[in-house]
């Protein structure tokens, strides 16, 4: 589903691996530079300098804009800061793929939200009422709660988490794990690739493989 | 100052921005034009919504103030030139109002408040990063971005513009009726007699093309922004200052072909 075949770009040399159906993998990173630049080319913002990239075994740079758009549905992409869009509201911004790709409305979008939200509040109540807010009023926590619950909803079949846990009170990140290990085996044959910094929490992250990109 | 004005470099530059400037107008327009069926997906129609909500609903007050002033300048000026000579004052007033005033000056209040607004809003999400995380869920950034803004700016100032040219008939004749210069419903009789359809065709074809370069001049500003901050004000400025002399421009052409 994932494939990476000798991709280089700056310093990462030489990158293989191959994550296939029902797959889980961590990519462990020393420097958020490192990081930076490897999701630039998952996002497919940056062109490897060689080597290839493979979605559902289509080549991610051989494809125009629109193609490529097209690969993007399938998969979800929860960015470390949240990807969220600055001028719609929380609640938008958790809708707006699912809106405009499959004309889901907000009430259709509310009982799976609520569950979401309810593994993830454990105690701490109040993230359904911030939903009223715009991104720029939102924690980091709450950012990437929205940016999760927004990937959710579209049911991708790849999900790609950028340091999700990182930056997080030990809690909160154990949540967000939990919840992420519970989603991935919700569908068969989902793939979930995690970006996460060396540290002792993307330690504790379960996943089939472990590719450390350290110096 | 002339060999600043004569200095190649300056007027290379200024040349490569126009270039650059009429390329990305004609790419913007047309993808516009291609990608108007984006129009039918809600989201998308929601952002048209809100584009025409702030151009057009929200700029009524000001307008209604400038065009209010605007009429009773110019009835003021007519009636002590021509006295009551009704038939004369409505020419005047068409001449004025409906074919130059309404749509000029209803451009510039948009310039004024929606074109620096569009240009910084979009470069700013494009600092940020926004329009890459458009694309990571499957968005196309023109389809979301581009056409609702380019669809909802050039209704608003079309809208703006009848409304401006009705709110400065109206007031200025009622201005005149008040100062007891001219009778207010002879007056407005006078203006609907001799207007004709043409004059209101040229005035709302003007206002389109004007709603069109405006709103298209501020997403190519917004999105070509780069950089940190500083490219945000950079880019309002940049567009305020390019719709002002593409519009006083074209205003010129359309006049000049249509009525000379």
């Amino acid at each position: 589903m994932i494939r990476f075949e000798r991709v280089t770009k700056g310093p990462i040399r030489n990158l293989s691996f191959d994550l296939g159906r029902g797959g889980t993998a961590k990519i462990l990173f020393d420097s958020e530079d490192r990081k930076n630049i490897l999701f630039g080319l998952l996002a497919g913002r940056q062109r490897p300098e060689a080597g290839k990239i493979f979605f559902f075994g289509e080549d991610l740079f051989a494809h125009a804009e629109n193609e490529r758009l097209a690969l993007f549905r399938r998969i979800g992409v929860v960015p470390a800061d949240g990807g969220l869009i600055s001028n719609l509201k929380a609640w938008e911004n958790l809708l707006l793929p699912a809106w405009y790709h499959h004309g889901l409305t907000a009430e259709q979008a509310e009982q799976p939200v609520a569950e979401i939200f309810e593994q993830l509040e454990a105690g701490e109540a109040g993230l359904k009422r911030r939903m009223g807010e715009l991104p720029g009023q939102l924690s980091l926590y709450e950012r990437r709660v929205v940016a999760l619950a927004r990937a959710m909803l579209m049911e991708p079949d790849i999900l790609i988490y950028d340091f999700t846990f990182a930056g997080l009170e030990r809690d909160a990140a154990q949540r967000l794990m939990n919840l992420t290990g519970e989603f991935h085996g919700r569908k068969a044959g989902r793939v979930s690739l995690y970006l996460c910094p060396d540290d002792a929490v993307s330690a504790r992250l379960a996943a089939d493989s472990t590719i450390t990109l350290t110096q | 100052m002339g060999t600043t004005l004569l200095n190649p470099g300056r007027i290379g530059r200024a040349v490569l921005g126009a270039t650059d400037y009429w390329k990305g107008f004609h790419e913007l327009f047309f993808y516009s034009l291609r990608r108007l069926g984006a129009l039918g997906r809600p989201p998308v129609r929601q952002v048209l919504f809100k584009q025409i909500y702030f151009t057009g609903i929200e700029a009524l007050g000001a307008v209604t103030v400038i065009a209010a002033l605007s009429g009773i300048v110019v009835t003021t000026q007519v009636t002590s030139l021509v006295g009551q000579d009704i038939a004369l004052t409505a020419k005047i007033m068409l001449w004025t109002v409906v074919r130059e005033l309404g749509p000029l000056l209803s451009a510039i209040a948009i310039i004024a408040r929606s074109s620096s607004a569009t240009a910084s809003e979009l470069a700013s999400m494009k600092i940020r990063g926004e329009i890459d995380h458009l694309r990571f869920m499957g968005i196309a950034p023109g389809d979301y971005l581009l056409v609702p803004r380019v669809a909802g700016i050039t209704l608003s100032v079309v809208a703006v513009t009848f409304y401006f040219q009705m709110t400065a008939i109206v007031m200025g004749y009622a201005f005149a009726a008040a100062t007891g210069s001219l009778p207010f419903v002879k007056s407005i009789t006078g203006v609907i007699s001799t207007l004709s359809m043409i004059e209101v065709l040229v005035s709302l074809l003007k206002a389109f093309v004007f709603g069109l370069v405006i709103s298209i001049t501020s997403c190519y500003y917004g999105l070509r922004a780069t950089g940190t901050v500083t490219a945000i004000p950079r880019a309002a400025t940049g567009a305020v200052m390019r719709n002002l002399l593409t519009v006083f421009l074209l205003d010129g052409i359309i006049s000049y072909v249509f009525f000379v």
